[in-house]
């Protein structure tokens, strides 16, 4: 329903800039306001239900059912005409993705410009809204892929109490940091059409651009400020709300988890920076330019590019990748691993490590100073394998459809983690138009498998998942 | 099964003061580790033996090399031993066994690099230790883009290294400690680090000595059969030698292009024979069959070896190769793969990506637990897959009670996340480790797959597109060569030994 009313809006720019696409766009969202109705009011049947199958199955749909009817304002407005084309853009959308099929999207018309960033700008709120709010208010039990994150690393026990509040919480820092953004971006002077879009991309780690030359479009100042927009949106948002209400000792419940992120960033900058500087004689302006703007994109799976990273030195590329899978925070709107297991999966092997060593002391793993129970380090693990197995399995799939092994090593990874650009072609400015439909379905499934963190969808694939009992 | 009895230490008279002491790092009984590595050296010098014999069988012009690199070991080793190990108090512990393992792991190869260097074979000593360690190892990958310019006592020598290195020092070592009176069931258990590998007797060094015995009478056997085939004596020597220990070097550049279709059959028989736990094949040898059909890892081994055999035959046919040629190809390359010995056939003559995939993947799961091959070994992952199986039950039935069973015992937590925290390191290690590369200057694709078929001591495979035309590592830079060096040492050891002494938690007082 919400998204009829997204797509309603677009109508304004649509009308706007009189590019002819108003009625596709009314008819693609009186239908989507229609469906999300009946939907909503099934929704509420099955709140009822407290199996917790019913769960998952409604997280899924959720992201399934938004990328299938986002296709409609591509399919009625005809700037493309393959189903798979269009789904793959929607999905990069609400998965806030950022991979396009589109080779240049200047032509493309005002609105459905605009639906690409507000996709996006709603897939990242709906991510945050479903690690903070909704998870911990259905109930998913200790078994389920949120559990670090909506349970049990964080057991202070005085959260915000009620998933109303949450939500307002959430949704307030979130419509604050646009506004923000907006503001400073048209400050800086830029259009406000493009501060719009580009914020709504940003800020919510998409990496859809409304120009072929992504930021490189902005002036330097411009890519200081998105950069800081994307450096906000890796951290997690219960942290933005103590921070901006001023309940700071709390902060120190995910501080591990902040420090890990800052010291990757730092780290992976530092060595881009000098990369580009000897590698690829920059001059050291701009690569500490490109270097900071570059590696934050990477590091919170945003996709915004400074430059043409697909000719940057291999090096830079593979570091690119690895710090894809690493992402941000938890609770924000990144994808990847998430800072908070990398640094449990570390943690895990020196504690069997200090167990090996002294066998007779107890050496729990610790986050934030407070011992992490086993079935988080567990819970960590799984996820952590899941993903291996799935991008291994990805990296197979979109090799048999024909694309090569770079290629398919890059899209896999930019697809799982929510990054967007992959390598070789489809990496840099380039884009995905080149994959054939299967190639293009794989990447699909892919990035919905990496926006609800693997076990979600692939518990649908269990048998036991359908039988009764 | 009991434990063998405790064995009384002697008293503690007096623990060594290391210089490590004064710098407020931790102290250890560096005395003993000393001896214990003189002592192999020591043997290891005596096995040159066999090397010289060969050299003076076929007058190659090595033997003066070979005699004076076996006196430069044996000095050193008397050196290890009795001076600097001569006051060792016998009292080895836990934390002292990974030091120890590191210990043997940089002595042994780098002392192992002097016959290279002495005869003049090898010039550089980069490429020297990268061929000692990749032979000690068990790995395989060659800098010598012709192998058969080199005499032939050191291509002996080559393959009698990956043939030591394969039954792992380590177990000479357990026997030794054994004989010292020091319970060596840690080291044992650091060599299969936590696979939790039954004793074939509950005397240790007895368990040792059957293991000893069927490596031994592998290799003979194999090389009987190569000889039935004939292969000369030389190259069924160095071909038993590296296969029977996963190794993989070939004395030929021309690979096993050579050998006759018999000898094919017998290389890849032996393959597959030496992915299996040397206990397993200690039970086919002595007629208790009765082992096999407990045995869930030696089935699902055979089981992935077939399934993907098959596919690959299935691949290769319909990419265009005639069924013969493809099935040939298959069962040769899928064997080599898995039990990480990484001989290699020219490649059919059109490729499939599925085969690259699948190869990729069972270069990861490696061979047995307990065998001489690489990677992350069967026993971990079918541990993993049930355990992930049951985790889905559990976020399906969060109140089911259920437990995970391998080879019909239940499988504890701990366990389980050691395992997790071990394939967690082999990809982070594969992942560092082809970062490094693309610094050198491979591609993304090759360096990873490079970094896997290093760490899981495999050497070359077809996977690897940019390597010299006998898929030797000779055009890498230095750099790369040290890189894949410490990869080849950390899948032999299983990271932790290596993670272990480079941690600073290791480091402190304790």
């Amino acid at each position: 329903m919400v998204e009829g009313g997204l797509i309603l809006s677009c109508l304004i720019p649509a009308f706007h800039f009189a590019d002819g696409t108003w009625p596709a766009i009314t008819v693609s969202g009186l239908f989507t306001f229609n469906v999300g109705l009946f939907l909503t009011v099934s929704y509420h049947e099955a709140r009822r239900i407290t199996d917790k199958r019913m769960a998952y199955l409604l997280v899924v749909i959720m992201w399934v059912v938004t990328s299938l009817f986002g296709t409609l304002p591509y399919l009625a407005t005809g700037v493309t005409t393959s189903f798979a084309d269009a789904l793959f853009e929607s999905a990069s959308g609400t998965t806030s993705t950022g991979a396009t099929i589109f080779s240049a999207v200047e032509w493309l018309p005002a609105s459905i410009l605009l639906w690409r960033s507000m996709t996006q700008w709603f897939g990242g709120f709906g991510i945050v809204l479903l690690v903070l709010a909704l998870v911990p208010s259905m109930g998913i039990n200790k078994y389920s892929l949120y559990t670090a994150e909506a349970s049990g690393a964080d057991n202070t026990g005085k959260q915000t109490t009620s998933m109303g509040a949450t939500v307002r919480h959430t949704l307030g820092i979130y419509i604050f940091l646009t506004l923000l953004f907006i503001f400073i971006l048209w400050k800086t002077g830029l259009h406000i059409w493009d501060a719009v879009n580009i914020t709504f991309t940003n800020i919510s780690s998409g990496g859809f651009s409304i120009y072929n030359n992504s930021l490189g479009h902005l002036t330097h100042l411009q890519q200081y400020v998105i950069a800081a927009a994307m450096l906000l949106s890796g951290i997690n948002f219960s942290m933005l709300y103590y921070f901006l209400t001023l309940q700071w000792d709390r902060l120190r419940n995910k501080f591990d988890q902040l420090a890990s992120y800052l010291v990757t960033f730092l780290l992976g900058a530092l060595f881009v920076i000098l990369a580009l500087a000897i590698k690829m004689d920059y001059a050291l302006p701009d690569a500490i330019r490109c270097g900071v703007v570059q590696t934050i994109s990477v590091l919170t799976t945003t996709g915004s590019l400074v430059a043409d990273t697909s000719a940057w030195w291999v090096p830079i590329t593979f570091l690119f990748v690895v710090l894809s899978l690493c992402g941000g925070m938890a609770g924000s709107t990144t994808g990847g691993l998430k800072a908070m297991r990398v640094l449990i999966l570390i943690r895990n092997v020196r504690k069997i490590l200090r167990d090996r060593l002294h066998p007779r002391s107890v050496n729990p793993v610790r986050l934030n100073k407070k011992p992490v129970s086993e079935e988080i380090i567990t819970n960590v693990m799984v996820i952590f394998l899941v993903y291996a197995v799935v991008i291994f399995v990805g990296i197979m799939l979109l090799m048999l459809s024909g694309i090569n092994a770079t290629e398919s090593i890059g899209a896999t990874i930019a697809c799982i983690t929510g990054y967007g650009p992959g390598l070789g072609t489809s990496g840099g400015f380039g884009c995905y138009a080149a994959f054939t439909i299967a190639g293009k379905i794989i990447c699909t499934f892919l990035m919905i498998l990496g926006r609800l963190e693997c076990l979600t969808l692939l518990i649908l694939f269990v048998p036991k998942f359908w039988s009764r009992g | 099964m009991t434990n063998p009895t405790p064995t009384p230490l002697p008293p503690h008279t007096k623990i060594d003061e290391w210089p490590a002491e004064r710098l407020g790092l931790r102290k250890f009984n560096f005395r003993l580790i000393a001896r214990l590595t003189g002592m192999l050296l020591i043997y290891m010098a005596l096995c040159m033996a066999l090397p010289l014999a060969v050299s003076l069988l076929y007058q190659d012009g090595a033997q003066f090399s070979i005699v004076i690199s076996a006196m430069l070991i044996l000095m050193l080793g008397l050196f290890l031993r009795n001076f600097v190990g001569r006051k060792a108090t016998f009292d080895l512990k836990e934390s002292e066994s990974y030091w120890f393992t590191s210990f043997v792991w940089l002595a042994i190869p780098f002392s192992g690099t002097i016959p290279y260097l002495f005869s003049g074979c090898i010039g550089s000593f980069t490429d020297a230790v990268f061929e000692s360690v990749s032979g000690f190892t068990t790995t395989g990958s060659s800098i010598l883009s012709r192998p058969e310019e080199l005499p032939q006592s050191l291509l002996v020598y080559r393959s009698f290294t990956q043939w030591i290195g394969g039954m792992g020092f380590m177990l000479f070592a357990v026997a030794i400690l054994r004989k010292l009176g020091i319970g060596g069931e840690q080291l044992y258990e650091a060599e299969f680090s936590g696979t939790r590998q039954r004793k074939l007797h509950p005397h240790l060094s007895k368990s040792v000595s059957r293991l000893f015995t069927i490596y031994i009478i592998l290799t003979v056997i194999m090389m009987a059969l190569l000889l039935a085939n004939g292969t000369s004596v030389f190259e069924s020597l160095c071909l038993a030698f590296s296969t029977v220990s996963t190794g993989g070097f070939v004395p030929h550049s021309m690979g096993l292009v050579t050998l006759s279709d018999g000898g094919l059959i017998v290389v890849t028989a032996f393959m597959i024979l030496s992915g299996i736990s040397l206990a397993q094949l200690y039970y086919l040898f002595t007629f208790k069959w009765r082992q096999y059909g407990r045995d869930e890892e030696l089935w699902t081994y055979l089981g992935i070896f077939f399934v993907v055999a098959t596919m690959s035959t299935i691949a290769f046919t319909t990419a265009g190769n005639d069924f013969r040629t493809s099935l040939r190809y298959s069962i040769f390359h899928v064997a080599s793969s898995m039990s990480s010995c990484g001989f290699y056939l020219p490649k059919p003559q059109h490729w499939s990506f599925v085969v690259s995939v699948l190869t990729f993947l069972i270069i990861l799961m490696g061979a047995s637990a307990g065998s001489t091959g690489g990677g992350i070994k069967i026993l971990r992952v079918i541990t993993l897959y049930k355990y992930i199986g049951n985790y889905f039950t559990h976020m399906i039935h969060p109140n089911a009670v259920t437990c995970v069973k391998v080879n019909h015992k239940v499988v504890e937590e701990d366990y389980i996340n050691k395992i997790f925290a071990f394939v967690f390191l082999y990809i982070a290690f594969i992942i560092i480790g082809a970062f490094v590369l693309t610094l050198c200057g491979c591609d993304i694709p090759d360096s990873i797959c490079m970094a896997a078929a290093n760490i899981s001591n495999l050497g070359p495979s077809p996977l690897i597109n940019n390597l010299g035309g006998n898929l030797d590592y000779s055009i890498l830079p230095h750099f790369a060569k040290w890189t894949l060096v410490t990869l080849m040492v950390a899948g032999r050891i299983e990271l932790f030994a290596l993670i272990a002494v480079i941690s600073p938690a290791y480091w402190k007082r304790g």
